[in-house]
């Protein structure tokens, strides 16, 4: 037992080095691209520290994109026991913005008491981001589909859906007042916004701060002490064996994968009631595929998923800010983040215990 | 006289049907080669966006778009290695290398776009004139307007069919198809799995370059940032709505091209379709398909496992 326990101490310590070494290579990557496209270095790194932490405001914006990675992450994980591969993170963040505006614009939730017209609105699209998620899990217990594709599928479906959504007044798209009226939702009603938690609007950190820690700790505990987290475990590794043992396969992948597109749609949510308060065309903005990477690279571990998730955060609010003060073109970030993750996914099978493969 | 009219339409819809589901017609090819080997090559996307910008900076410095072409093909050589090297030879997870690999290349490109070109962006770059083929480009009205197309088109049309051939009757196509269904076959037959399948991705990738040349020097003449806009997923969506068979995914990638050109058709026909709704068409199409709703689905069986001896 202790012997074990060491080794995975060992191993651990090994996956952080070569993350961080990961890290520190698309870093420097990152600085000799700015010296070539002939922007000074010092200039380049103060207009990144400043959008990534430089005030109270970039801190809160980089956390708050932080929280998104981080859900879908924690609901990758959670499909990752049973060896399942949700790659639909993006269609589950666009379904669950559909149901929140939807919920905050026309549910009639803005005028009800002690601020529960947001919760509802959450609420609409974890339901929303779950049935879009165990759509996936329907499909691999009854047609045997893979779940890599038909969640890519889904991804896109949703994608779109969101699109077409503010496409037309039938649906979300605000009433057209001129022929220059945007094709986007209304803003939403200031009490489905979600509360700050410092009630000053110079640092907005919102509720979704510590809902997201407990939503991880809930993780981490189902996954690690619960009967569930056991059962998908079992199915995981051995799903023929799992049967025999009397494991409700069906129920544990339908079940799983309703989790993890519960927290996409939760995601989803947070973007819209806690940043951008309309939606419009490319609302998600490749979060869900980020937060795919982010709980891929953290192996099974919510530790893994939380600091993925903090320095993508950060990297991304850095690059924004990065392109408007030094005009640094973003998609140098792009370029590092691409470095990182191909680099982490290289390294993978010198990370795992054992090197046993995922 | 208003057959003349609805003659013309319907040939006019032909020939942007075709134009637009070329670019997936190659991806998909190229694809359906690395998947029926046993990988899935997220990747495509990455690989036509190189090799729409290779092609692109080519074709502007030496003024000719077939050493254009030529130089897209050479570019995507390193991303398809990299993409070989990762699944097959580290055994890395597929689906997460090639969204690595996009994300990559689309920062890369971008970038590189910026730094060469600066502020003229949307420059026009040489690019290949259409080929007026003999006999079919003398029909009237079809002629012109379905069969007059840049000679990639016909390219593209004659790899389906060699692929297609060689999958099914010769040694090479029961290596690869071997490869993604009976990887232990392979090997103990003295062939080595990771050869067979470096070559799948490395065909990938030439036949994504070729599909992203064409959209910059066959199509539009110009390179605009990550403009391949998705049609690297929409190959793969292709492959999974034809079954992993060359006749279906052609009719499947013939299809998303209708799809796309139904877009800017029946806004002139006063239709009135939502197009959220044909954009989304080609993936709802791949997930009924995959969800086993348009006849049985048979993926080959090591579909983005690694082969471990």
């Amino acid at each position: 037992m202790t012997g074990t326990r060491f080794m995975q101490g060992l191993g651990d310590q090994k996956a952080i080095f070569l993350s961080l070494a990961a890290v520190a290579a698309a870093l420097v990557l990152g600085l000799v691209l700015v010296a070539v496209i002939g922007v000074s270095i010092p200039d380049a790194v103060s207009a990144f520290a400043e959008g990534a932490w430089g005030s109270p405001y970039a801190l809160a914006a980089s956390i708050n994109r932080s929280l998104v990675f981080a859900l879908v992450g924690l609901g990758f994980i959670l499909a990752n026991r049973a060896n399942l591969t949700n790659v639909g993170g993006e269609g589950q963040i666009a379904v669950g913005a559909i149901a929140a505006a939807g919920v905050c614009l026309y549910g009639g939730v803005a005028a009800m008491p002690l601020g529960f017209g947001f919760v509802l609105a959450m609420l609409a699209a974890c339901v929303a981001g779950g049935v879009w998620g165990a759509i996936v899990g329907v499909l691999k217990v009854k047609a045997g589909t893979n779940e890599v594709i038909s969640s890519l599928m889904l991804s896109f479906i949703g994608v779109w859906m969101l699109y077409g959504s503010v496409q037309s007044e039938a649906m979300l798209r605000q009433p057209m007042t001129s022929s220059s009226t945007l094709p986007e939702s209304l803003e939403i009603p200031d009490a489905t916004k979600l509360p700050l938690l410092t009630g000053d609007a110079g640092m907005p950190l919102h509720i979704g701060l510590p809902l997201a820690i407990v939503l991880a700790i809930v993780v981490a505990v189902v996954l690690h002490r619960t009967v569930f987290g056991l059962r998908l475990r079992a199915v995981g590794l051995n799903p023929l064996a799992a049967r025999k043992a009397g494991i409700a396969i069906t129920s544990s992948v339908i079940g799983v994968f309703f989790a993890a597109g519960a927290l996409g749609g939760l995601a989803g949510s947070m973007m819209l009631q806690g940043e951008q308060y309309t939606i419009k065309a490319g609302f998600s903005s490749g979060y869900g595929f980020d937060g795919l990477v982010v709980g891929l690279l953290a192996r099974g571990s919510v530790a893994g998923v939380i600091a993925g998730a903090l320095l993508f955060g950060f990297i991304r609010s850095g690059g924004i800010n990065m392109e408007m003060m030094a005009s640094v073109p973003s998609s140098l970030v792009l370029v590092m983040q691409g470095v990182i993750i191909v680099s982490l996914a290289g390294a993978a099978r010198w990370m795992d215990r054992e090197g046993e493969r995922r | 006289m208003s057959d003349m009219v609805g003659s013309a339409m319907v040939a006019v819809f032909a020939g942007s049907t075709l134009r637009l589901a070329i670019p997936l017609v190659l991806g998909a090819t190229g694809e359906l080669v690395s998947e029926r080997a046993g990988v899935l090559n997220m990747s495509v996307e990455g690989m036509m966006l190189t090799g729409a910008f290779a092609g692109a900076v080519g074709a502007v410095y030496t003024g000719s778009p077939a050493l254009g072409l030529l130089i897209g093909i050479i570019a995507v050589l390193p991303v398809a290695l990299l993409q070989a090297f990762l699944s097959i030879t580290l055994r890395a997870n597929q689906v997460v290398t090639g969204i690595g690999i996009n994300i990559l290349v689309l920062g890369a490109t971008t970038l590189a776009y910026r730094e060469i070109f600066g502020g003229r962006s949307r420059a026009a770059v040489p690019g290949f004139d259409k080929w007026h083929p003999p006999l079919l480009g003398d029909i009237p009205v079809f002629g012109e307007a379905v069969f007059t197309q840049v000679w990639l088109v016909y390219l593209a049309l004659a790899l389906v069919a060699l692929v297609a051939w060689t999958l099914r009757y010769t040694a090479l196509g029961l290596a690869v198809h071997s490869a993604g269904s009976e990887p232990k076959a392979v090997d103990k037959s003295g062939l080595s799995v990771s050869a067979v399948r470096y070559g799948a991705v490395l065909f990938t990738g030439v036949l994504s370059a070729i599909g992203g040349c064409f959209l910059s020097i066959g199509d539009i003449h110009t390179f605009t940032e990550g403009m391949t806009s998705g049609a690297g997923y929409l190959a793969i969506a292709a492959v999974i709505f034809g079954n992993w068979k060359a006749g279906r995914m052609l009719l499947a990638c013939l299809l998303f091209g209708a799809a796309t050109a139904l877009q800017f058709q029946l806004p002139a026909l006063g239709i009135e379709v939502p197009n959220a709704l044909l954009i989304m068409l080609p993936y709802l199409m791949a997930l009924l398909a995959v969800g086993g709703l348009v006849g049985r689905q048979s993926a080959p069986a090591y579909l983005t496992q690694p082969y471990v001896r």
